[in-house]
């Protein structure tokens, strides 16, 4: 059994508002994270968000706003998404097991901020921005603002995140989105990194963006990396170099541990792969 | 609050508090034992019932959640003495050992093939990963869900 006190499953955001005001209740959405760590945790009062549907997707002029209940099955189906927003379906499809594809939800990935959430290095490429309401004001942070640390965010404990809104990429982009796990299905990351690669019509990066998840203490941009990349052409020097470059970040800012010596070349040889699909364009341009 | 959802096709209400876990009101109130607890954190699948069709881990959903909605379980899956597919593929092919896990493996497999009718071994691996064995290394199980696959499509071939 969990230790709930109060659980109150509401029809409207305006409810569901009313009753976050008081700032003593705990939204759930899908429970992947929630329900295993409520356990043995002494009473909470429960929000159940699954009447709200905060599962649309909807496409605007020049975004695309995904319902924070979306759930990760949903966004490996859903075509607006799988089209315009590649690497985030890629992300999604590869967290956890079906079971928990079918139940764990975007927005609860983006507030348990877990180092190692898979769609964050995702919505990180694409200037993802939550948006965030409570009962008198509505506001909105970009999703690298948005996660302050591990299992840290700036949400306030009378706010529920409705959506995501994510900004598709200019064409022609490539992308790839790589993870790292223990073992190939079920998987915690040990490392995720998500490519982007704006070309200029002569075959050289434009831009380019590139988030790695799981490296730091907080999953973000490598703007080092990125800037390394602009206005080159794709070799495998280049991404050689961009490779050692993250490795290098990775101990600047993270330090050496005990897993250092495994993950310096490893990161180092993700991006170079990682670059590599993308410039290959083999997984699929957006 | 009452609690109104459909358990194996049949219309069911309960009273209940809305935060107790589905495992608990299966196995507790309704004596539907055939679902296993395992981990209870989601990892092992022994706990697996379909949601409106989908696998999820009953021991992550609270009973509110599945307000309006459908679950099937192992004891729904039979039609009265006749054996699903899969379940006749499991006991054909040895895929049971311990057992423990198989009610939650067989719902994974009847989903995975009423969505995809003849998955290759990548499909089946990336569908059923999210059910632990820890007897039997998958193989038998692999060729169950193989087997079942072949009777399935034959069945359809024949009603058509
Ligand atoms: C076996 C297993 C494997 C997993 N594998 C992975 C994996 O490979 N990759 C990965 O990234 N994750 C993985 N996870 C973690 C988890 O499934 C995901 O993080 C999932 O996206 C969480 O979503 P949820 O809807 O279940 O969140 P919940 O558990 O419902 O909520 C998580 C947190 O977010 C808050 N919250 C949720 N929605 C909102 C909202 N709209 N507004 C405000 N607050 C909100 C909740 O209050 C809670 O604090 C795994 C979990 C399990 C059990």
């Amino acid at each position: 059994m969990i230790d709930v006190t109060t659980y109150i499953r509401p029809g409207s955001l305006e409810e569901a508002l009313d009753v976050l005001a008081s700032g003593e209740f705990t939204p759930l959405a899908g429970g992947t994270d929630l329900i295993p760590h409520a356990r043995g945790r002494g009473p909470r009062k429960m929000l159940d968000l699954s009447g709200l549907s905060l599962d649309r997707v909807t496409r605007t002029a020049s975004s695309i706003e995904v319902g924070a209940c979306a759930t990760h099955s949903e966004l490996c189906r859903d075509a607006v998404v799988t089209k315009a927003l590649p690497l985030l379906s890629k992300a999604a499809a590869l967290v956890g097991t079906k079971q928990v594809r079918n139940r764990g939800t975007l927005g609860g990935n983006v507030v348990n901020a877990s180092p190692c959430a898979d769609t964050v290095p995702a919505l990180l490429n694409h200037d993802a921005v939550a948006v965030l309401v409570s009962k008198d004001a509505r506001r909105k942070v970009p999703v690298e603002a948005f996660i302050t640390g591990p299992y840290a965010t700036c949400i306030g404990p009378n706010e529920l995140l409705t959506s995501i809104v994510c900004e598709p990429l200019e064409k022609p982009t490539f992308v790839s989105f790589l993870k790292l796990g223990r073992r190939q299905a079920v998987n915690i990351s040990r490392m995720s990194l998500a490519v982007c690669l704006m070309m200029d019509g002569k075959g050289s990066i434009k831009g380019a963006r590139v988030s790695a998840g799981a490296v730091f203490p907080v999953a973000r941009r490598m703007r080092e990396v990125e800037r390394l990349l602009a206005g080159e052409s794709p070799s495998k020097r280049l991404f050689a170099e961009a490779g050692a470059l993250a490795a290098q970040l990775m101990v600047k800012e993270s330090g050496v541990r005990w897993s250092t010596p495994y993950k310096r070349p490893v990161l180092a040889a993700l991006l170079e792969r990682a670059l590599a699909e993308a410039a290959s364009g083999n997984f699929g341009e957006q | 609050m009452k609690l109104k959802f459909t358990v194996n096709r049949r219309a069911t209400t309960l009273e209940v508090t809305g935060a107790e876990r589905v495992i608990d009101l299966l196995r507790e109130r309704l004596g539907l034992v055939g679902t296993k607890e395992g981990c209870g954190k989601g990892e092992c699948g022994a706990c697996t019932v379909l949601l409106d069709g989908s696998p999820v881990c009953s021991c992550l959903l609270l009973s509110s959640q599945v307000a309006g909605r459908e679950i099937t379980t192992i004891e729904g899956l039979s039609e009265g003495e006749s054996l699903h597919p899969v379940q006749a593929a499991f006991a054909e092919t040895g895929a049971v050992q311990c057992g423990f896990c198989t009610p939650g493996l067989v719902l994974s497999s009847a989903a995975l093939l009423a969505d995809i009718p003849a998955p290759s071994r990548e499909q089946m691996k990336r569908a059923l990963a999210g059910n632990l064995c820890r007897c039997t290394g998958y193989q038998k199980i692999f060729e169950a869900v193989e087997l079942a696959s072949r009777n399935m499509r034959r069945e359809k071939r024949r009603r058509r």
